[in-house]
């Protein structure tokens, strides 16, 4: 009897104690999200959003040229990732045999995937920003996107491999029993029926890229203007001519928010935590649409 | 006339010559030799990258020697370059996250997995997961700006005069509330939802007989938890809490912000510190043009590679190969 009730109170006790950890853990991170909601209220309006900070009279007024930098970034680096990172996918899923090679190929990409962002950081102001500086124009658009190409290349890899992992053999193979070739049975089963699954993997490098501040900051420089398609005298560059923008330096909004801990007295408070506001509903408008392709995927089958 | 009859014998060469051309592309397998080139570029990019660091961080190794990695001097202009204080403010704020972030992910974990009616479930865990996306810039200035102070005036003296006779709890920085133990709270909640969700996955994993065999037993539900449903996922669990820990290790940002920034070693969990990662951002724009110190700070993340390679090896060792992200 005595164990009895020593049991019922130990499974009650616990109960408590894992609610309340979910409790805590659910509250904070509300109360992160709503803080910096509360907090950016005064700053938030169609001014702010929409404007250049270069047509502004103060120093971090408007975040208009770093949001459509940010997104220019993200997209640039998803457009150089992608062709590699699903190449890799399905060579390694449907070319390469299992072997010591493939393995190591893989803890390879684990490494990059887990690699600190600084490290890519340094990397690319070093060899992109500096060494290729006739080709990338320094810190520009270009430089941050190929920087940013190698940090979510292992993302969308692994995504890749996973979706094609999921197609069935038995369509696989009867496409090769009907006369398919290997490149028509990739082509006309594989990839569509995989296509969600890729997708997913390239949504969710588009969010990775908008949120990293680390490599931006060592890469693209920052530009208060809005990046604009032009060209540039440059005796530097070969042909004597700069592209905007992609070898110019381009704005982004992590770096907004950056600018809130580098400038405290010049950059007023609700902006810093607007521009914050801002990023986050970017990135987990992405990161919603990922989910949304994957269920849909998932009610599809 | 003859020309109607060379261009017709033309036309049947050259035609003859691409059937010949196409027919050796079938045999060639275009589309595989292009994915492999693929791979090739990755693993070339993937190689290119670490030697690059490594090379370019080469001429610190050999100068300093171990000295790199046991001095505690970090000075441009004497040519010293000690990173053990770094390197001890990095482990030190990793364990820390780790000891506050590990227990409150993992209890949340079997809640949302085991106990949680279904309809919280289907509420609490998506909102988790898309928490994961919150940049980590964002983390950095809502420590700074909203917790900061809290912690200088009200957290850091009170567990100072609670537990302030034993040493590494004694406030050695009054005048700021930045610190290892502000730091470490603010990465705690960043990788809380990473080792929540990846847990929850591991944990629903757990094939549905074994508990049921369990409970027929006559097992309470905890026990069932703790004695049979936490072993089978355990593998995967450690791997959570292992990317948790790569992702506090390389963390800059935020770190840069909350860490306070002093080139010491850390004299308790309230004291301030530097961390790797902070040292690269705050000095690569000053000395990239410098080969030395360049060299040096190269040599920071060549070591930084050298913990995470680790790591991945001892989570690829535990769990194989799990989703990273």
């Amino acid at each position: 009897m005595e164990l009895k009730k020593k049991r019922f109170l130990e499974e009650k006790t616990f109960i408590v104690i894992t609610g309340l950890a979910a409790a805590i853990t659910s509250l904070l991170l509300i109360l992160i999200v709503g803080k910096i909601a509360l907090e950016s209220l005064p700053a938030l309006n169609l001014y702010f959003l929409t404007t250049a900070e270069v047509d502004t009279p103060g120093f971090g007024q408007a975040i208009g040229n770093s949001i459509v930098g940010t997104i220019y970034l993200s997209l640039l680096s998803v457009i150089f990732a992608m062709p590699i990172s699903i190449g890799t996918a399905i060579f390694l899923k449907k070319y390469a045999r299992e072997s010591v090679l493939t393995r190591t190929v893989r803890f390879l990409i684990d490494v990059l995937a887990g690699m600190p962002s600084i490290v890519l950081g340094v990397f690319g102001m070093l060899f992109i920003v500096i060494y290729l500086k006739p080709l990338t124009g320094g810190f520009s658009l270009i430089s941050g996107a190929l920087a940013m190409a190698i940090l979510i290349l292992p993302v969308i890899e692994k995504a890749a491999e996973e979706a094609i992992g999921t197609v069935p053999k038995e369509l696989e193979e009867g496409s090769i029993a009907l006369g398919g070739t290997k490149w028509t049975t990739i082509r006309k089963i594989t990839i569509p029926y995989a296509l969600s699954g890729i997708m997913t993997g390239i949504v969710l490098g588009i969010g990775r890229s908008a949120e990293e501040s680390a490599i931006v900051v060592l890469t693209a420089g920052y530009s208060q203007f809005y990046p604009v398609l032009e060209t540039l005298q440059n005796p530097k560059m070969p042909f004597g001519v700069q592209l905007g923008p992609f070898q110019e330096p381009v704005g982004a909004l992590s770096i907004s928010v950056y600018h809130m801990f580098q400038f405290p007295n010049i950059v007023p408070r609700a902006n810093g935590f607007a521009a914050a506001l801002v990023l986050i509903v970017i990135v987990m408008v992405i990161n919603l649409l990922a989910r949304l392709i994957l269920w849909r995927w998932k009610i599809g089958q | 006339m003859i020309e109607e009859i060379r261009t017709a014998v033309q036309n049947e060469f050259s035609g003859s010559k691409s059937s010949k051309r196409t027919a050796f592309l079938k045999k060639l397998d275009v589309p595989g030799i292009v994915f492999l080139l693929c791979g090739i570029i990755t693993i070339l990019i993937i190689v290119f990258l670490i030697a690059f660091i490594f090379y370019t961080a080469l001429p610190t190794f050999q100068n300093e020697g171990l000295g790199f990695i046991t001095g505690i001097n970090w000075d441009y202009s004497q040519h010293e370059y000690g990173a053990l204080a770094l390197i001890a403010g990095t482990i030190v704020l990793t364990v820390t996250t780790i000891a506050i972030a590990c227990p409150l992910s993992v209890l949340t974990a079997i809640f949302l997995a085991e106990y949680s009616p279904p309809a919280l479930t289907k509420v609490l865990r998506p909102m988790i997961e898309l928490l994961v996306g919150i940049p980590s810039v964002v983390y950095g200035i809502f420590g700074l700006f909203v917790l900061e102070k809290t912690f200088r005036y009200n957290i850091n003296p009170s567990i100072s005069s609670v537990l302030g006779f034993i040493p590494i709890f004694r406030n050695l920085q009054p005048s700021t509330g930045t610190g290892i133990l502000l730091a470490s709270t603010v990465l705690s909640i960043m990788i809380l939802p990473t080792i929540t969700s990846l847990s929850v996955e591991a944990l629903n994993s757990v094939p549905r007989e074994y508990k049921e065999a369990s409970i027929s037993l006559g097992a309470t539900k905890w026990e069932t938890i703790k004695k049979v449903v936490v072993p089978v996922a355990s593998s995967g669990m450690i791997t959570a809490v292992v990317l948790g820990i790569m992702r506090a290790m390389g963390e800059t940002m935020a770190v840069v912000m909350l860490l306070g920034g002093q080139m010491h070693i850390p004299g308790s969990f309230l004291d301030t510190a530097y961390a790797m990662t902070s040292k690269i951002l705050n000095d690569i724009g000053y000395y990239v043009a410098d080969d030395e110190a360049r060299s040096a700070l190269f040599a920071i993340a060549a070591v930084l590679i050298a913990f995470e390679v680790i790591t991945v090896g001892a989570a690829r060792y535990i769990g194989g190969r799990k989703k990273w992200n």
